[in-house]
């Protein structure tokens, strides 16, 4: 096949996703700027023939709080259950080459259950994790809902984490333990800094992941005030009739932060995905 | 300024598949530089890893001085206890710190002042001509230079033993003469133990006092490297220490067959031929091509032969002579060109020609 035309199927192919990707988004921006009687008796891709921000106006000051508390759950959730799941992989990483069978098999072991915890469906999990919450007096807690979230985080970043670090050069390692450093401080000052686009990637990844994520906070929280966003935007959905320009606007509001981080941080998430690729060379 | 005792040492690989090392036993003395030479695969980094305490033997001991830092499987003195210096092959330099702070990590892990760790790192740098550098990242110094901040942070926690790992391999030619010129100045001065594995007996020879072969896990001879360059045990050990030529021969009364070529008995070196197939091995320099007869006691005739190859390699010519009608080769240099298919005598010096019994 000639170049230019396995170049033009190539990049059809990618518009042909791209679109795909970028319908639904599309119709949420454009809808949520129609006014209410627009919104239903229009068509869902066509534009709306008058700009109103009312949705946004209407569905903000009842969002404000969910956006905040969203935040304030996330934040902490991504970078502690990147931090923390970074340590672990380095763990793993000094466990495999251990010169001692039984701490490397101990490492597949103890990996291949992290991996498994990753793929346990929540819902799974429902009932003993609502117990524990309680327990422990934190239902309906800021605390409560970010040590759920990084019971499921802390594997996930191990995970991603532990990929990235094993693609380091054995040697740097090595080296540090002849200059007699301990392991923390091998981790703080060498392995931590070189896995920084493995590290930014895994924060992105946990960011999405849990802003986007609905069951934990639905069952956690038991008070409006303690709504996030996910579960709020869900709640413009109601059983007898839907506003749509409200939801679409509810959604695109609720979307403003993972989009923004995507696209300011992006290429980090990339590029770490690329360091990753080209066998660490990158560091 | 540390005794290495290695006793039965042994490690495999793979549940016992692979035999990296095979009944080591060896002792490197105190302030003794000591080169470990073979191919690779031979257990060469395997035994240095050892030393350093990043792998652990899986039977046999091994002291330092009359410490037992591993034995029997177990590891007794981890490596950051062992007070060592290692330069590795890829020199293992920290992407993310400079220069000053790559030297200075040994000496953020002890406690010092950052005063003193200042001096330290200043001194060591300027014995090695680096410290200009000291601000700049290791991708931005050239290969020696970051050979020499590897090697400083090796020396400036003041270590009992410099265990170098192929350390002047990334090297150009050039470098690598300086490169080797300092290490064995470094440990004049300061009259550290220093072990030094490698392929190349270039380095061996620069810096080593006394070498190791190791060939399939197993020293296949020990001694000072004169010694093993002129009387190996075996062809593997010649040509593992320098280049030379292997000829299979036959044994005759007038001397080692080889095709059309004979080497008489006052052409051999110390052994004389026992079996009636064996192997001869003859250094390039200790053969002579000429086109007319030469009339000197220490060359000997061994027969006529054919120019095969012809190659230049910087001022000095590499010939390839082959006996006519044979396929047996003979590599030596010479300084003026000969052309290819010429006809010419070949000559080796008097007691040159080593003889292994198969």
């Amino acid at each position: 096949m000639r170049p230019v035309i396995k170049a033009s199927l190539h990049y059809l192919a990618l518009a042909v996703v791209s679109v795909l990707w970028l319908i639904p988004v599309y119709a949420m921006v454009i809808n949520g700027f129609k006014s209410d009687l627009e919104v239903s008796s229009t068509p869902v891709l066509v534009p709306p023939t008058q700009f109103s921000i009312g949705a946004y106006v209407s569905v903000f000051g009842s969002l404000a709080k969910p956006l905040l508390n969203s935040l304030i759950i996330v934040i902490p959730t991504s970078f502690i259950a990147a931090f923390l799941g970074a340590m672990g992989a380095y763990f793993f990483y000094t466990l495999s080459y251990s010169y001692s069978r039984f701490s490397s098999t101990l490492s597949d072991v103890l990996f291949s259950l992290i991996a498994l915890a990753t793929f346990i469906p929540y819902q799974a999990t429902l009932i003993p994790l609502t117990r524990l919450i309680v327990d422990m007096g934190l239902l309906d807690t800021y605390a409560g809902i970010i040590f759920a979230m990084l019971i499921f985080y802390i594997p996930t970043g191990a995970l991603l984490m532990s990929m990235f670090i094993s693609v380091l050069p054995r040697s740097l390692v090595e080296a540090a333990k002849i200059d007699g450093t301990g392991d923390l401080k091998i981790f703080l000052k060498i392995v931590f800094p070189l896995s920084m686009p493995g590290f930014i990637s895994t924060l992105i990844f946990i960011i999405i992941q849990s802003w986007n994520n609905f069951f934990i906070p639905l069952v956690l929280v038991t008070t409006p005030e303690m709504k996030l966003i996910s579960v709020a935007v869900e709640a413009y959905t109601g059983g007898y009739g839907t506003l749509y320009n409200d939801t679409f606007a509810a959604a695109m509001l609720a979307s403003i932060i993972p989009l923004a981080i995507f696209i300011f941080l992006g290429r980090y998430f990339i590029r770490g995905l690329i360091a990753l690729g080209g066998g660490g060379k990158g560091v | 300024m540390v005794k290495v005792v290695a006793k039965n040492l042994s490690k495999v690989f793979k549940k016992g598949k692979v035999i990296a090392l095979d009944n080591i036993n060896i002792t490197i003395n105190n302030g003794e530089r000591f080169g470990i030479l073979g191919p690779s695969g031979a257990g060469k980094t395997t035994l240095m890893r050892s030393i350093a305490g990043l792998d652990v033997p899986s039977s046999g001991e091994l002291y330092f001085d009359d410490k037992l830092v591993a034995g029997n499987g177990k590891l007794f003195v981890p490596p950051e206890d062992r007070r060592i210096g290692m330069v590795f092959q890829t020199w293992a330099l920290y992407p993310n710190l400079t220069a000053f702070e790559n030297i200075a990590f040994p000496l953020t892990n002890m406690k010092m002042s950052k005063e003193e760790i200042r001096k330290k790192v200043e001194e060591v740098a300027k014995i090695l001509d680096i410290s200009h550098v000291l601000s700049h990242y290791p991708r931005e110094l050239s290969g020696g230079q970051q050979q020499r901040v590897s090697l400083a942070r090796a020396l400036v926690k003041q270590p009992s033993l410099l265990l170098l790992d192929e350390p002047f391999s990334n090297l150009d030619a050039r470098m690598r003469d300086s490169a080797r010129a300092l290490v064995r100045e470094v440990q004049n001065e300061l009259g550290i133990t220093l072990i030094i594995v490698s392929h190349d007996p270039a380095d061996i020879f620069a810096i080593a006092e006394r070498v190791g072969v190791l060939v399939k896990g197993k020293f296949a001879q020990i001694g000072n490297p004169d010694e093993i360059y002129n009387d190996p045990v075996s062809v593997e050990v010649a040509s593992l220490i320098g280049e030379i030529n292997e000829l299979e021969g036959k044994l005759s009364n007038e001397g080692v067959i080889v095709s059309s070529f004979k080497f008489p008995p006052d052409t051999y070196r110390k052994d004389n031929p026992a079996s009636e197939k064996i192997m001869i091995g003859v250094r390039p320099e200790n053969v002579k091509l000429s086109k007319e007869v030469i009339n000197d006691d220490s060359w000997i005739f061994v027969g006529k032969g054919k120019i095969k190859v012809v190659g230049y390699q910087g001022g000095l010519f590499r010939i390839t002579v082959s006996p006519p009608d044979s396929e047996e080769e003979i590599v030596t240099y010479t300084d003026h060109r000969t052309n290819i298919g010429e006809e010419i005598l070949v000559y080796v010096k008097k007691h040159s020609v080593m003889v292994f019994n198969q």
